[in-house]
């Protein structure tokens, strides 16, 4: 079973500032959909919110889980309690991870749906939490499901962009496909440390899109 | 233009017919100015009175509708309401 990822040295540290950069940008996006929520009393926008807002979560917790095993590496590198600790934590933020990123995936799946069905969010659900449950490669298996859903959701927002004509919807999509790059490329390549930080660096440019759409949207 | 757009738009109509009339305005107005069927106005008032974006004042001469705060903020920020829904594909 996969259930690590490999880190550049250089890295460690980085990854952590990044993980939290992610997560005040969904966290500002959420908020602003639910603003939106509030004032249009719009389904759509709370459902984009609470994604957004799922995915904030698990930013927060894979970076916190991150920092507590830097600081397990740094204190107690020689012993083997230490790397027992390190194991257990990385386990623990890679599921956490998983759960609140797919739940975020579901709910923006279903939006993208456009039905108001409370059995199809419980289908979606189920499928890919028993799938998740059931695989022996857990982390493979999570970036499988996040990349399917991931194109669905893109070819959504080609969509959108395709209807609007507009550059804002141009930049939600081009983030949403960085996003795609991010979490596909690590079907092939989970157990390499290199595509750890690839991933990385493709989210900080999806992430980057998606807040110049925001800051362009709420600036006018 | 989208469903959803017009939904906006419609719901943006009503209570900018509304806020004209300086904030109260009887069913017939409403029909009349946002040129939708008696039924189709009927569910979009429920629905914005369960928003909470009107409110329904009964007296003897009839109905009459009022803007909420949130109804005046609806038609404040309906360009921040299109921009966001368009750019985020939540039609």
């Amino acid at each position: 079973m996969a259930h690590i990822y490999l880190v550049p040295g250089w890295f460690v540290g980085y990854d952590i500032a990044l993980e939290l950069a992610f997560a005040i940008i969904t966290i500002i996006v959420s908020l602003y959909a639910f603003k939106i929520y509030r004032l249009s009393g719009q389904s759509q926008s709370r459902l984009f919110g609470l994604s957004f807002l799922f995915i904030s979560i698990s930013y927060v917790i894979q970076s916190l889980l991150n920092f507590a095993i830097m600081e397990q590496l740094e204190e107690n590198i020689s012993r083997a309690i230490a790397l027992n600790n390190v194991a257990l934590l990385n386990f623990i933020g890679i599921f956490i991870h998983i759960i609140f990123f797919m739940s975020a995936l579901i709910t923006l799946s279903y939006m993208t749906l456009r039905v108001r069905s409370a059995k199809v969010f419980s289908l979606l659900c189920a499928i890919t939490f028993l799938a998740l449950f059931f695989s022996t490669n857990k982390l493979t298996m999570y970036y499988v499901l996040a990349s399917l859903m991931l194109i669905y959701i893109c070819i959504h927002y080609l969509g959108n962009y395709w209807n609007n004509r507009q550059t804002k919807a141009l930049l939600v999509f081009i983030g949403f496909v960085f996003l795609l790059f991010g979490t596909i490329h690590f079907i092939f390549s989970v157990n390499q440390a290199f595509y750890y930080f690839l991933g990385h660096a493709l989210e900080l440019i999806a992430y980057i899109f998606i807040l110049i759409n925001l800051i362009l949207v709420v600036k006018k | 233009m989208s469903r959803k757009r017009d939904r906006l738009q419609v719901i943006y109509d009503i209570l900018s017919a509304i806020n004209e009339r300086d904030g109260k305005i009887k069913p017939t107005h409403i029909l009349y100015r946002s040129n939708l069927s008696h039924q189709m106005m009927e569910e979009y008032l429920t629905e914005l009175l369960a928003k909470e974006l009107i409110t329904q004042n009964v007296t003897k001469q009839g109905k009459t509708y009022s803007l909420t705060q949130k109804g005046f903020d609806y038609l404040n920020k309906y360009k921040l309401i299109i921009d966001f829904v368009d750019s985020f594909g939540l039609d």
